[in-house]
């Protein structure tokens, strides 16, 4: 398994206008983050974690300093290059699964694939392994409303793994989970990381998913104020 | 991706059902109002090109401005050469003569005593002759109520409502009473052969039809007509060559001062036909603009509607890495099927009531009871192939339209909110 630097957050603050003054989020961070990490920002909320996140995901830029994320600067991708940045590399997992309720499980797996123009073979295989990792093969052909809240955080996994992105950012995977299934979810979310070096990144205040975490980025007022290293695989160099 | 579309389409009705059901209908209505509008001009231009107009008219200047009076003084006389020439010049044409006649019809008792009269429009055609086609061009045998065509002179047929309000009946006697040419009275008895329904509220109402030799007789016009009126062989009225034919004819008289020199109509200078045909035009472009905006603006807010209940979906979609204008260009792919599928409903359905307004037709004879238009009684559409198309094209265009504009919203979606957003 690799150990190269595929995130390097330098000197970033990120401010927002508010009334006639602005809002500081981001003060002055600076990380890095290597391939395979399965890391978690920690934080109160207003501690900058969703925006971190949001920068990372190339959902939105820095208004200061420089936000590498696989080679590329941020704030110099255009709306298309940052899309396409998203499609190919990165996968996303939401508080709430926010699956396309109209389509089956295949269908929202699949869809991730149908952006990037894949063959319909190729992409059937990808979907139907992405849901053996995570245990739903069988429910293929299933619409989103008859999954419990379990499969359904486990189908938007398979959505987010299907494409073998580099990166993967969860926001708040658990919050509307149960213990047990936040734990199931976990578990699958750590097998992918082993198996396949996928970087995971999550913003969590959950005690059970910090438990899963191999380093933790505590976060306050837009502040890094620890950086802790719980596992000695994000230690490789 | 269209596979897709077309399944979220289909299984998301309250994505497709509303706007195919507007599509449908604003379609549907601008097919079949479209038909009937074409149906009904179309079908009164044509009774008052057989009745009237012709597809050209020959006449003098003299006659031409004061048609309105039938003056068959100032009738066409030599016209038997007259058509010849024209037989010639225009070959494509069946030249016809006729006579407009006005006056009163008497009918009397078994003593001879007049027991009823009233005003008789008359209208004299070339009957006995079968290759005239005039018979078969004003209907006459089919429009029969009673009895037959005349098969010799001295007969006439009479409209039935006029027939009635005569109290006569087939085999019966009438006389006529009005001014030869030459302005001296005239009245000659005819026998009647047949009542007869033109369809045309105005004619129904006090008209009477003979031969045309009858008519020359007793109107002193020996080898003069009021009218002779070309006929395309085809049977279909196509402007620009009457026009060229009219400049053509009227060419060779352009020298001539005389009053009672010949001058060529086409159909659409006479009776306003022309404005009516423009009309007809005008109006069918208004019906389908008045649709698309129509449909625009209703489909415009179904997809402002639909873009807010679709608001995670897009959401979901631009974190997942689909571009702004990719999601807009699918959008607007969507509206292309939904159009097309409200489309054919709609086209379906609206040909569907063209078809069934132009074999069934409208009965508006109530309205005209005391018109002096000639007017057919019963409207009808007319199907025609343009119809396919003349509600697809605006049915997609509108739908298209309508998420052009509510789809706009996509671009202004701020891409660093959609973590909030999605937690929702």
């Amino acid at each position: 398994m690799t150990s190269e630097t595929i995130i390097s957050i330098e000197n970033v603050f990120k401010r927002y206008p508010v009334g006639d003054g602005e809002f500081t989020a981001l003060k002055d961070i600076n990380l890095q983050f290597k391939r395979s990490e399965f890391a978690g920002l920690v934080g109160p909320s207003g501690s900058g974690k969703t925006t971190l996140l949001n920068i990372i995901g190339s959902l939105d830029s820095p208004t200061e300093g420089r936000a590498m994320v696989l080679g590329k600067n941020i704030s110099e991708l255009s709306h298309r290059e940052s899309a396409w940045l998203r499609n190919k590399h990165i996968g996303f997992i939401f508080q709430v699964y926010n699956l396309l309720p109209v389509y089956t499980v295949f269908e929202n797996v699949e869809f991730a694939l149908l952006l990037q123009n894949i063959p319909a073979d190729e992409r059937k295989k990808a979907v139907m392994k992405a849901l053996e990792w995570v245990g739903l093969a069988d429910m293929a052909g299933k619409k989103p409303d008859k999954l419990s809240g379990g499969e359904g955080q486990r189908v938007a996994i398979a959505r987010a793994m299907v494409k073998k992105p580099e990166i993967v950012i969860a926001d708040e995977p658990s919050a509307n989970l149960d213990a047990a299934n936040t734990h199931a979810i976990l578990k699958t979310m750590k097998k992918l990381n082993e198996e396949l070096g996928t970087t995971f990144l999550f913003s969590t205040h959950d005690e059970k998913v910090m438990g899963y975490l191999e380093r933790i980025v505590h976060l306050r007022d837009g502040y890094v104020e620890q950086d802790e290293i719980i596992s000695p695989k994000s230690m490789t160099t | 991706m269209i596979k897709f579309l077309l399944k979220g389409i289909l299984r998301d009705k309250t994505r497709s059902l509303l706007p195919i059901v507007v599509v449908s209908i604003g379609v549907m209505l601008t097919i079949a109002l479209s038909a009937y509008m074409k149906g009904a001009f179309g079908d009164m231009i044509d009774q008052n090109a057989r009745f009237d107009t012709g597809h050209v008219k020959v006449m003098t200047r003299a006659y031409l401005e004061n048609k309105n009076q039938m003056p068959n003084d100032l009738a066409l006389l030599g016209v038997d050469s007259l058509a010849q020439s024209l037989r010639q010049d225009f070959p494509d044409y069946q030249w016809v003569q006729r006579i407009r006649f006005g006056g009163l019809i008497d009918v009397p008792d078994e003593n001879g005593e007049s027991k009823g009269q009233g005003p008789a429009s008359g209208m004299a055609i070339d009957l006995l002759n079968e290759s005239s086609g005039e018979a078969k061009r004003l209907n006459i045998e089919t429009s029969l109520v009673s009895g037959a065509l005349p098969t010799q002179s001295g007969e006439a047929i009479i409209g039935h409502d006029f027939a009635e309000k005569l109290g006569l009946k087939v085999g019966d006697e009438i006389t006529y009473f009005g001014s030869t040419m030459n302005g001296s009275m005239t009245f000659q008895n005819f026998k009647i052969s047949g009542t007869i329904r033109f369809g045309a509220a105005v004619m129904d109402r006090g008209a009477v039809v003979v031969d045309i030799t009858d008519a020359q007789q007793m109107l002193d016009m020996q080898d003069g007509a009021g009218e002779i009126l070309g006929f395309s062989k085809l049977n279909v009225y196509d402007d620009e060559q009457a026009g060229r034919m009219a400049e053509k004819f009227n060419a060779k008289y352009a020298g001539d001062s005389d009053e009672f020199a010949p001058v060529m109509l086409p159909l659409k200078q006479q009776n306003n036909l022309g404005e009516w045909l423009d009309y007809a035009d005008m109006m069918s472009g208004i019906f389908v603009f008045i649709f698309i905006l129509a449909m625009s603006i209703v489909l415009w807010n179904t997809g402002l509607l639909g873009g807010l209940r679709r608001y995670q979906e897009f959401g979901i979609r631009l974190a997942l890495g689909e571009p702004k204008g990719r999601i807009y260009r699918n959008l607007i792919l969507e509206a292309v099927l939904i159009g097309a599928i409200g489309s054919v409903v709609g086209t379906i359905l609206g040909m569907a009531i063209s078809y069934y307004v132009q074999v069934v037709g409208i009965d508006i004879s109530g309205f005209l009871k005391n018109s002096t238009m000639l007017m057919p009684s019963v409207l009808r559409a007319k199907v025609t192939p343009e119809l396919f198309y003349i509600g697809f094209i605006p049915g997609v265009l509108a739908m298209v339209f309508g998420n052009m504009l509510s789809g706009i919203g996509i671009y202004k979606r701020e891409t660093a909110r959609l973590f909030k957003e999605l937690e929702v």
